[in-house]
């Protein structure tokens, strides 16, 4: 097992630039997820860690050795693809067994005996006769996560392995992947577009937009702390207010949107500066319309020095989530999505937040 | 792992483009030095007078020739057009004639719509209609391409000719003879035999890939069933018609030995005047006639790659269109449209199994009835032949001799041709183009290149030489026309094959090679193993280049002895004829069995 580091790396096809100055530190043993829209660079990047693309600039290192120009074959990577790429003219035996065929299998197994522990480590035991088509999508993808696995790789590349499957599928799927990774404590690089997917698993998490990485953090902060409107936007639901400072008060700071203030925990600006905020869905809740100005509904019952944010808007529509209702209103002409536990009885309602629950991110680049 | 191992695929390419620099590239550049008259000295004087010759003579261009003689004299030329239009609308004057050059396009035009207008029908019976032996009748449709020309034409003459089946059979009816050796029409009509199945194969190809569901679109939105068909199909036929017209025009407008065999000189083409004029010692001359042939005809060429580079490969529609019965019921034969499939069947008998089941019969029938004469006047010419007289056991052997080494050296070129231009790189276009490049260029070109080249020997300074033999010339010229096969057939494969196959591979420890050998070619051996059948085939029906190279040695093959039996009586060169029918036949068996993917390409 080794530790990834991908320094200042860019990759740019003719005029294109896919990677502009990307750099990563991944630790031995941990679970690193790339997370982004299509586009972004992740699978640009995850193939550079492969050996598939060499970097314009910059280097990749596994532990201490510098992997320019090191072909794929040499770099002692187990990779797993979105479309599984079982070889189907060989037996799933046969498909784990592959890499055997170049690398000895460790602690002097058989490759006989290494392909059945890894079989039975993907819970896929008695089907290595079988060819890869008898077998259920999930089933092929344990089967490519099994071959890739078998050599005892010092990485595992994971690009965007549970996309072609169904959501239950998957959310079963990623937790076992999650566990096996675990177990072997081996360091993982996994892209995925699906940024709950992202949150689900991940030791830490890269946002990455336009070639660049945006924000790199545990889950918990790239959710709770969004450094940038890109990250609040892309990772959950988010509503992002763009105003003025108007002036601080105590523990809070007034930001005029659109010509209201709002209420948000104090930050680090000088009057009339431009700053940008966000507040969740789920942190948005209905407050009492008629009593303006006495104080609102607060997560902990209100012990505000200053009123709370009160803003009526007018409801367009309503989904039913089962478990939630999600809201889509308009405030002041901003579109606001409301995380509510019931359907809304009228066309109006008045929301607020509590200011500790706004988090200032970085407006668009 | 050894060097050799990380870099087999680069080496294998480097390989491969050396064998088509020097035997393919290195010979059409002779023809074009010759053609030019190099002059020695630095910088080489170069002479363009012969192709101002062949260009101002009005045997070649008709009445281009004043243009060519004096191309910027433009105001005069615009006269003379104005002037030679008027007197056409006055009806005083017919079309003009544009010589050798122009009749050539002619005959390529008039084959051109021959062979659609042929090949269309099956195209919709084949895609539209259930029947038996529809999936037979449909790989038949690649026999003809890969049938010698030769004995095509050989078996033309057997049924068209003075004395032909067709004759025979007027005359038990009183009627006859009929005479259309040496015409145009029976030229075109064979042709269209080579042609007409590509048309079909292709037309019927992008049918079948229609999505049934645009079709039921289009009704669901108000458009009659014939409009749907106007509006919906046709638009998705029309770029393989068009390829399959284009490829028969190049392939026409480059005719050898059909034309030689069914119209003889007086409907010589240019391809068939060139050969006429190596006969005569003309090299100059033939030599600037090839190379003004070959720009015609690899611009066509580019223009078909440029146009079939921009449909996109269209995959097999999900949801394709059902097919009907073609014979539900026999009440059904009443539909003029099964009366029409009806009619279309008896010429597709009469055009395309006619001349080959003649020329069977011919070569087991003398003017007393059955007889096995001709075949024994094989066996005799083995047996007492002189030295100089063509004799069918070497035939035979260097037939097989040279298909199985065309094998050898065309499937690895073509193999790494394949994985070269299927990869993603800058300049693949230009790389696959030169590649391609042996497809538009006639045999004659190469054959005569080769010849004067290194059969006959280039000197490499140093008192070395580059020098080959008749036979290893003849294989190289095979193979060179005939891995282009292979790459079509394997190509179109290794493209569909997820590239995550052979990235996996890679990852898990293999090399570039090494994943190509366990992963990549197992996956399309069908497209290999079709590839090799074709360049057997191909190899074993060659004339073009081996009639050249083959003249004065003892490197005759089968279709060469053919043509040099035809001289006297019909009867050997059609025994001669079916035993080359025979072997052909195996090649397209293996081919068949297999899966050849031409169409797809």
């Amino acid at each position: 097992m080794v530790d990834l580091r991908v320094d200042a790396v860019s990759k740019r096809y003719g005029e294109t630039t896919a990677l502009a100055d990307v750099s990563l530190t991944i630790a031995d043993g941990e679970f690193f997820t790339l997370v982004g829209p299509s586009g972004c660079g992740k699978t640009t990047t995850l193939r550079a860690v492969a050996g598939f693309e060499s970097p314009t600039t910059g280097e990749i290192r596994f532990g201490d050795r510098e992997m320019t120009g090191v072909p794929p074959e040499d770099r002692d990577v187990g990779i797993v693809f979105q479309s599984y790429a079982l070889f189907p003219h060989m037996s799933v035996a046969e498909n784990v067994a592959y890499g055997l065929r170049f690398r000895d299998p460790p602690d002097g197994q058989s490759v006989d005996e290494r392909v059945a522990d890894l079989l039975d480590l993907v819970d896929l035991s008695g089907t290595g006769e079988r060819d890869p088509s008898e077998l259920s999508g999930g089933q092929q993808q344990r089967v490519a996560l099994a071959r890739a696995l078998a050599p005892n790789p010092q990485l595992l590349l994971l690009d965007e392995p549970m996309s072609a499957l169904d959501a239950r599928l998957r959310e079963r799927l990623r937790q076992q992947v999650k566990q096996i990774q675990s177990d072997l404590g081996i360091t993982t690089l996994y892209v995925t577009h699906d940024q709950e997917e992202a949150l689900a698993v991940s030791d830490r998490v890269a946002v990455m937009r336009d070639g660049r990485v945006e924000q790199v953090g545990t889950p918990q902060d790239v959710y709770r702390r969004p450094e940038t409107r890109f990250v609040a936007e892309f990772v959950g639901e988010n509503n992002v207010f763009e105003g003025r400072v108007a002036g601080h008060a105590g523990e809070t700071t007034t930001v005029t949107v659109d010509g209201e203030d709002l209420l948000i925990s104090r930050v680090d600006a000088t009057e009339g500066e431009s700053v940008a905020f966000c507040v969740r869905p789920e942190a948005l809740s209905v407050v009492d319309g008629a009593a303006d100005g006495s104080g609102g509904d607060t997560a902990d019952g209100g012990t505000l020095d200053a009123p709370a944010n009160r803003l009526p808007a007018d409801v367009e529509y309503a989904e039913f989530l089962g478990e939630a209702v999600r809201v889509h209103a308009t405030w002041n002409g901003r579109d606001l999505v409301v995380r509510l536990p019931n359907e809304p009885d009228d066309a109006a309602l008045t929301v607020g937040f509590d200011p500790r629950s706004a988090h200032v991110v970085e407006g668009d680049r | 792992m050894s060097w050799v191992e990380r870099h087999a695929l680069g080496v294998a390419a480097a390989a491969t483009a050396a064998v088509i620099a020097v035997m393919f590239y290195l010979p059409v550049g002779i023809v074009l030095s010759e053609a030019v008259g190099i002059a020695p000295g630095f910088p080489p004087a170069v002479s363009l007078d012969a192709f101002a010759e062949v260009l101002s003579d009005s045997f070649y261009v008709g009445a281009l020739a004043g243009v060519g003689a004096d191309p910027f004299a433009v105001s005069r030329h615009a006269d003379n057009v104005a002037s030679w239009a008027a007197a056409f609308l006055a009806g005083e004057a017919g079309l003009p004639s544009f010589g050798l050059f122009g009749f050539t396009a002619y005959q390529a035009l008039l084959s051109t719509v021959a062979s659609v207008a042929l090949g269309l029908p099956g195209a919709y019976v084949l895609a539209r209609f259930e029947f038996p032996g529809r999936r037979t009748i449909r790989s038949l449709t690649i026999l003809p391409f890969i049938l010698p020309s030769i004995m095509v034409a050989i078996g033309f003459i057997a049924m068209f000719g003075r004395r032909g089946v067709v004759n025979d059979l007027l005359a038990t009816v009183g009627l006859g003879p009929i005479d259309v050796m040496g015409t145009l029409s029976i030229v075109i009509v064979a042709h269209a035999f080579y042609n007409a199945p590509l048309v079909t194969r292709v037309t019927a190809a992008a049918w079948e890939s229609v999505d049934a569901r645009t079709v039921e679109t289009a009704r669901s939105l108000g458009a009659s069933r014939r409009r749907a068909v106007l509006d919906v199909v046709a638009p998705q036929l029309l770029p393989a018609v068009l390829t399959g017209a284009l490829l028969t025009f190049v392939f026409t407008f480059m005719t050898f030995p059909i034309v030689l065999a069914l119209g003889g000189l007086r409907l010589a083409t240019v391809e068939v005047w060139v050969y006429n004029l190596l006969g005569n010692m003309n090299y100059r001359e033939a030599a600037a006639l090839a190379t003004l042939e070959t720009a015609l005809s690899l611009a066509l060429t580019y223009a078909y790659l440029r146009y079939e580079a921009r449909q996109a490969a269209g995959s097999r529609g999900a949801n394709p269109l059902q097919r009907v019965p073609l014979f539900p019921s026999l009440g059904a034969l009443r539909s003029p449209v099964r009366l029409g499939v009806l009619a279309y069947a008896a010429v597709v008998v009469v055009v395309f199994v006619g001349p080959v089941l003649s020329m069977v019969w011919t070569s087991v029938t003398g003017p007393d009835g059955l007889t096995l004469a001709y075949y024994e006047f094989l066996v005799q010419r083995q047996a007492e032949g002189s030295a100089v007289q063509t004799k069918p056991w070497p035939a035979v052997r260097n037939s097989l001799t040279f298909g199985v080494a065309t094998l050898a050296v065309a499937l690895p070129m073509g193999v790494a041709a394949a994985v070269v231009t299927t990869r993603k790189f800058r300049g693949r276009a230009v790389v696959g183009a030169l590649a391609m490049g042996p497809i538009a260029v006639s045999g004659i070109v190469t054959g005569v290149g080769l010849l004067l080249g290194p059969v006959f020997g280039i000197p490499l300074g140093g008192g070395w030489r580059l020098q080959v033999t008749g036979a290893t010339a003849i294989v190289a010229a095979h193979a060179v026309a005939a891995y282009p096969f292979v790459t079509r057939s394997v190509a179109p494969l290794l493209g569909r094959l997820d590239p995550a196959m052979v990235e996996s591979a890679r990852a898990l420890g293999a090399s570039r090679a090494r994943a190509l050998v366990d992963v990549e070619l197992p996956l399309v051996a069908a497209g290999v193993v079709a590839g090799a059948a074709f360049a057997f085939a191909i190899s074993v029906g060659e004339f073009d280049s081996t009639v050249i190279l083959a003249e004065g040695s003892q490197s005759y093959t089968m279709p060469v002895a053919v043509e040099r039996y035809r001289g006297r009586r019909l009867g050997p060169a059609t025994a001669m004829g079916t035993v080359l029918l025979v072997v052909t036949s195996v090649s397209f068996v293996v081919i068949d069995r297999l899966g050849g993917r031409f169409e797809r390409g």
